[in-house]
């Protein structure tokens, strides 16, 4: 074990296994702190504009909206703010152009006017803001932006802001910034760092190490873990440094956009007092009080930075992480065991390959964005955010999964069942799969037993007109078995009556609607599996059967010894799936009692399903999913472990 | 938030490099025309009419470049189609939807257009004015009104000569026809159906939303609407159990259902030989003789807002909205059009079916459009279903409808 | 005991008539009213219509579908009103090739899971079964953006047979190494000997021998192309692209319900599938014999 040669394998594969962790880790950290560095510019851009905008809007909202005054106000407030290419002030009243300074306004087209078609989007702009702003005052609360950002192929942006007047919003100011660059730099220098100091490390230990493979273990992991804790202060220096010269940007913006907005008034003629202090704003239009003209409140910026700076220390983590992972799985040999059985298998993974391809593309990757929005409070109003901004981790598991109110009290004081309860619903759950499943197979196997037997007369006619509830469209079916439960008019109790019985209302009580969902679904589901069993049942040699009787065996005895140990390989696999398509039947509960009475019947399948498209909570809706999924997945390993022993070969 | 503004600045230069390309690819193009596509849920003589009139607009633009084309897409896979396919830029310059899912396709944005921008208080003033309410959202107006759906009085001639003006009338001549034992009824309908029920609700001064767009399920008049009902059903014993749509149609054209509260889609199913008239649904006594108001429902002609031609979809809209084309959406499409206009129209006028809707959409409310409003269906349902199978009070059904909906709604608008 | 044993050998075929003949009605009595409601040449969905003050006799009468007056107009305007033999054929394009492309790679597939024994073997089968368990409600969306946005597949037939296909496989997969499972493999150690390549091994004896499995995967993936409704009508943007189910569905959305056509349109889409499962029953009851197995 301890020959030279095999020490030095174990010392080249934790080098080589260090190298590609690290570089991979360097290049994704590098990449990581970019993208922090672009945000903290848009970051600046954005703050320092929603200044100038909001000084711009007061002078604007001061000027009464319309009129000379607006436009002698903002042609004084270009004249001082350069870093403004163009200002557009628009009436929605009339659809007015009433001031602009874009280089296109003039002559024919100088304020004011009517907006042409090509100006569409700059109204439209104008009435989305409106609807925020009633949308968060009717609410109470911060849900829609007021302030609308967007980036222009130019390298400037467009910034948007309502103009209110008595407390409506009558307009908005649309302005184009000049081009300015956000990016703020790069720094592959701390990145580069990151890479060298492990594999310098790992360098200087593989010979002496030689094949203590623990100990090389060791030394990579303390190179990695220095140089993430190198990289990591680096980064987050760097944008701490970012974040006080956006600060500093922002005073100074204060200082020239409240210089501008005098002369704007001045030059309007109006006297109107300056709140310079609620300029530094978020798109909510709430004061940030970080920055006054008076100074800079150090304390509230740091708070507001540590936010960002936790989330790089958690990607370096993870990176180091991920740098360790794969420096271990090559150093201990993992990388070339696994190569080798890739190549020793490659006939067999090439005969599964092409089924588990088209596998991967079109359920598994929906599947991981559904396990992914579980994480989330994704819903209708947010559809457009990132997912980092509405990750909410478990939180809806422990909502669905922490909500133990099965029963709850009614008005009245008497105990009732809460139907939408996750417990009642997987409970009601687990009885509908078990029943109908029961059904499905005894009666599918009983069917085709008695059509497995020899000599039967007439047997392709009976196949043939039993699997027609299969071929003909449940839709329909579905709702004729529904129609045949009605109350007063159902074929159901008009057989009932004629035997003398009283008629039932079916979907009044759990309990009957249960049985009709039962009896369609039975109904729908045993031809299936007579068909399966049908082909199961071909598969046991006629001469077992031949030696069984030479030996004396009874009929009975033949079933059990004989015929059902050589239906199991092919009927498990079928058990199991009706079992996971029945726990998932949708479309019977939802056409045949619509989860009545009192959402009673529902599963939870359509309970996720009315999640998502009535009540729009994607996020939650997805949790409930990976629930369903999970409860599915405990089934199927158990079963699986249950039949192993049942398989051949 | 990083990935936010990258996502963000992503997006911008996505479409303005699309929209650079597709300026550029203009004049190359110019020869062809440019298609127009319009999706559309229609079916039958509606489809043949709003065919008829696409290939009149198609004939008298054909000189200036323009081709409309459709695409039927059955109602049920309609919203979801349209869903997938316009904010991701893949589907039509126009659709035609009711406006129950206008206020979701606006909030998952850039789905539909708003054309306020379009048009002028003289366009608006062509159509119903509660039609343009019902497809503007928030105070801005995203599409034009092509025809609505009203419930109204479908009565039997035969068994009911003049139909009842008050609620008082309306049981009086129910209770002679009722028979229940050998499954007679003056009055059936689905009552147990919110949507019909909100006849009543509406009739009573009640709503499902506030001004605020606050759910307010369990408001005073709601429980009035509900109580008379209940009066209707176990007092006076006029209407059917488990009253199914299929029920209604049976009963009716059996002849053992003198009325019927139904819309335009149940004379369809009116059995030949049956004589029926329509009527304004009656006044309530209950409610100090104000009428009942049905819900309405209005298609809209959308345009997408992806759309690369939105000017040339827009001059359709207009065309397909206007009175020429509407009256023939009436008369040949059998549908009820929101051009007041059409109705002007000598061969409407004597149209005693298209006359009754007419009268009917006058005192008609709009069904909200609100994204929440689908929030309302499950529990409005099982209230209806508890109070009818008298399961519990009109006013302890409501408010636990109302305490579902409003805890829905709170949970959908975190902030 | 030999006497014994030969009557149970072969039971009474009365008493299994009797029970197969009831199966078959009740089986059969929702189907009656589809046809009904099929020849009514109306529109209504069944209810049983009753006369005042119902007799047994009405009552009887009530529960025996049976339209009041035959008409075949129902299925003349299925068939003349719209291109609903086109869209038949379109679902027959796609239900075809989906079961072609489903049965060739479960074959494959579940062929390696019998035969070979490889690390992952076991995590690749339970994959298969575990793709079935996460529940489709959202899923909709995100296979319009695979296919149709990062594909470009909108508005053909190989997204849906690919959809359906990877919809059908992992059934497929299940069921047919349960039956690979069960031939012998002696049958292939015996051709090895003989110098067989892997291929003829699989197509001269396995696939032979498995026809009764490969019949039921070949109409369970049929099935599964044949009345899908929802993405057909999602990714076809053109209406000579349709599917029969989508065509089905124009009839009964929305307000307007025409049942009648409903009802004549699905007993002529369930046609097909009933010649297909004739077709296939031939090769459904024909197992092994006594003699291939244990020569």
């Amino acid at each position: 074990m301890a020959t030279p040669a095999g020490a030095l394998v174990h010392g080249r594969r934790f080098a080589a296994g260090v190298a590609v962790g690290v570089a991979a880790a360097g290049l994704l950290g590098a990449l990581a702190l970019r993208a922090a560095r672009d945000h903290e510019g848009l970051l600046r851009a954005e703050r320092t504009d929603v200044v100038t905008l909001r000084a711009l809007t007061g002078v604007v909202e001061a000027a009464g909206g319309t009129g000379d005054g607006v436009r002698k106000g903002v042609a004084a407030f270009a004249a001082q703010a350069p870093e403004l290419a163009a200002i557009r002030v628009v009436a929605f009243e009339g659809i007015s152009l009433e001031a602009s300074t874009a280089a296109a306004d003039t002559g024919d087209k100088a304020a004011p006017r009517r907006l042409d078609r090509e100006e569409k989007d700059i109204f439209d702009r104008g009435q989305r803001i409106r609807a925020a702003v009633e949308t968060n005052r009717q609410e109470g609360g911060a849900r829609k932006e007021e302030i609308e950002i967007r980036p222009l192929p130019s390298g400037g942006f467009g910034f948007a802001a309502p103009v209110e007047l008595g407390g409506n919003v009558a307009g908005l100011v649309d302005v184009v910034t000049a081009p300015v660059s956000t990016r703020l730099g790069f720094g592959p220098g701390a990145a580069l760092a990151f890479f060298l100091v492990p594999v310098a490390l790992m360098l200087l230990a593989w010979r002496p190490l030689g094949a203590h493979r623990h100990l090389l273990a060791a030394v990579a992991v303390a190179g990695v873990a220095a140089a993430a804790w190198l990289y990591g202060g680096a980064a987050v220096r760097t944008l701490r440094e970012d974040r006080s010269a956006t600060e500093a940007a922002v005073r100074e913006r204060m200082a020239s956009s409240g210089a501008a907005a005098t002369a704007a008034l001045s030059a309007a003629g109006i006297e109107a007092p300056l709140d310079p202090q609620a300029w530094d704003a978020d798109l909510f239009r709430r004061p940030l009080a970080i920055v006054a003209p008076s100074g800079i409140d150090a304390a509230k910026s740091a708070a507001s930075f540590e936010l960002e700076a936790g989330v790089l220390r958690r990607i370096v983590a993870g990176l180091a992480a991920l740098a360790v992972a794969i420096a271990l799985f090559a150093g201990y040999g993992q990388a070339a065991t696994l190569f080798g059985i890739l190549r020793k298998h490659r006939e067999a993974y090439a005969y599964v390959a092409p089924a588990m391809v088209g596998m991967s593309i079109l359920v598994f990757v929906p599947f991981l964005y559904g396990i992914m929005l579980s994480f989330t409070d994704s819903n209708l109003y947010n559809t457009n955010q990132p997912i980092s901004d509405i990750w909410i981790g478990l939180k809806n598991y422990s909502a669905i999964l922490g909500d133990f109110r099965v029963v709850t009290r009614a008005q009245d004081g008497s105990w009732m069942v809460n139907f939408d309860n996750f417990y009642y619903t997987f409970f009601f759950n687990v009885v509908w799969t078990i029943t109908n499943v029961a059904i499905g197979v005894s009666v599918g196997l009983v069917l085709a037993l008695i059509l497995n037997t020899k000599g039967l007369a007439l047997r392709p006619i009976y196949r043939v007109l039993l699997i027609f509830p299969w071929a003909m469209p449940n839709y329909i079916t579905a709702l004729i078995w529904k129609g045949m439960f009605h109350q007063q008019f159902g074929v159901v109790n008009q057989v009932l009556q004629i035997v003398g019985f009283h008629p039932i209302a079916w979907f009044d009580r759990p309990f009957t609607s249960f049985l009709t969902a039962l009896a369609t679904n039975g109904w729908l589901s045993f031809p299936f599996m007579m068909v399966i069993s049908l082909g199961a049942l071909q598969s046991i040699p006629s001469d077992l059967y031949e030696a069984a009787r030479v030996d004396g065996a009874t009929k009975w005895q033949q079933f059990r010894g004989i015929t059902l140990p050589s239906l199991r390989p092919a009927l498990i696999p079928a058990v199991i799936l009706s079992v996971i398509w029945t726990f998932n039947m949708f479309n019977i509960i939802y056409l045949v009692t619509g989860g009545e009475p009192g959402r009673s019947t529902e599963i939870l399948i359509t309970q996720s399903y009315k999640l998502a498209f009535e009540k729009y909570r994607y996020g939650y809706a997805a949790a409930y999913s990976t629930v369903i999924f999970a409860i599915l997945l405990m089934y199927g390993w158990f079963q699986n472990r249950v039949s192993r022993g049942t398989e051949a070969a | 938030m990083i990935i936010h503004r990258l996502a963000r600045l992503g997006r911008a230069i996505a479409v303005t490099s699309l929209l650079a390309f597709a300026s550029a690819a203009v004049p190359a193009l110019a020869q062809s025309p440019t298609e127009i596509v319009v999706w559309h849920a229609y079916r039958g003589e509606e489809k043949t009419a709003f065919e008829k009139v696409v290939a009149q607009y198609n004939e008298a633009n054909a000189a200036k470049g323009v081709k409309v084309t459709t695409l039927a897409v059955p109602y049920d896979a309609f919203a979801d189609k349209i869903s997938a396919a316009v904010p991701r830029g893949k589907g039509p310059d126009i659709f035609i939807y009711a406006q129950d899912r206008l206020g979701g396709w606006i909030e998952a944005g850039n789905t539909v257009e708003p054309i306020d921008f379009y048009i002028d208080k003289k366009d608006k003033d062509r159509f119903i004015p509660t039609t343009v309410d019902a497809l503007t959202y928030q105070g801005t107006l995203y599409g034009l009104p092509l025809n609505f759906k009203v419930i109204t009085l479908i009565y039997n001639k035969k068994l009911l000569p003049t139909p009842p003006k008050t609620s008082k009338e309306l049981v009086a001549a129910a209770k002679k026809l009722t028979d229940a034992k050998s499954g007679r009824f003056g009055l059936v309908y689905s009552y147990g159906d919110f949507y019909y029920h909100a006849a009543l609700m509406n009739g009573f001064g009640g709503r499902v939303f506030d001004a605020q767009r606050n759910p307010v399920l369990n408001n005073p008049d709601n429980v009035k609407a509900l109580d008379l009902l209940m009066r209707w059903l176990t007092v006076d014993g006029i209407l059917p159990a488990e009253p199914s749509t299929a029920l209604v149609t049976s009963l009716f054209n059996e002849g053992k259902a003198a009325m019927v509260f139904s819309g335009p889609w149940f004379l369809g199913e009116i059995a030949k030989g049956v004589d029926y008239g329509l009527a304004p649904l009656p006044t309530l006594d209950e409610a100090g003789g104000k009428p009942m108001r049905p819900w309405m429902t209005v298609e809209g002609v959308y345009v997408a807002a992806p759309s690369k031609n939105k000017d040339k979809a827009f001059a359709f809209v207009k065309y397909l909205t206007d009175t020429p084309a509407a009256t023939v959406l009436a008369l040949e499409g059998r549908q009820t059009p929101a051009n007041k206009a059409v109705y002007d129209d000598a061969k409407v006028k004597a149209d005693p079916v298209l006359e009754a809707f007419r009268k009917q959409v006058e005192v008609a409310v709009p069904m909200p459009n609100l994204p929440e409003m689908t929030m309302v269906w499950s529990p409005a349902t099982t209230a209806m279903n508890l109070v009818t199978k008298k399961a519990a009070t009109t006013k302890a059904a409501l408010d636990d409808a109302q305490k579902k909906v409003a805890a829905d709604v709170a949970g959908l608008r975190k902030h | 005991m030999t006497r014994r044993g030969n009557r149970s050998e072969e039971p009474a075929h009365l008493p299994l008539h009797l029970i197969l003949i009831a199966v078959t009605l009740v089986t059969l009595y929702p189907i009656f009213w589809v046809f009904t409601i099929a020849f009514s040449g109306k529109q209504s969905l069944a209810i049983a219509e009753l006369p005042a003050d119902p007799t047994t006799w009405d009552r009887i009468r009530s529960v025996i579908p049976w339209p009041a007056d035959v008409s075949f107009s129902n299925f003349t305007s299925v068939w003349n009103d719209q291109p609903f033999g086109l869209w038949l054929l379109n679902s027959a394009i796609v239900a075809a090739a989906t079961t072609v492309v489903g049965v060739f790679l479960s074959c494959t597939a579940a062929y390696a899971f019998s035969r070979f024994v490889f690390p992952g073997r076991r995590a690749g089968l339970m994959s298969f079964l575990v793709s079935q368990m996460f529940p489709g409600t959202l899923m909709l969306i995100p296979l319009y953006i695979i296919l149709v946005q990062w594909l470009g597949l909108g508005s053909t037939r190989i997204a849906l047979v690919l959809v359906y296909a990877v919809t059908a496989i992992p059934f497929c997969v299940w069921m047919l190494k349960g039956y690979f499972d069960t031939i012998p493999k002696e049958l292939e150690e015996a051709a090895i000997m003989d110098g067989a390549s892997p291929a003829t091994i699989f197509f001269r004896i396995v696939l032979p021998l498995a026809k009764p499995a490969v019949a039921v995967t070949a109409l369970f993936s049929f099935m599964t192309g044949w009345n899908e409704f929802i993405l057909a009508a999602t990714f076809m943007d053109k209406e000579n692209l349709y599917t029969a189910p989508v065509g089905l569905r124009f009839f009964v959305g929305g307000f307007s319900q025409s049942w009648g056509y409903f009802a004549a349109g699905s007993i002529i889409v369930s046609i097909p599938v009933v010649a297909l499962f004739m077709f296939l029953q031939k090769y459904l009851v024909s197992g092994l014999t006594a003699g291939a197995v244990k020569g």
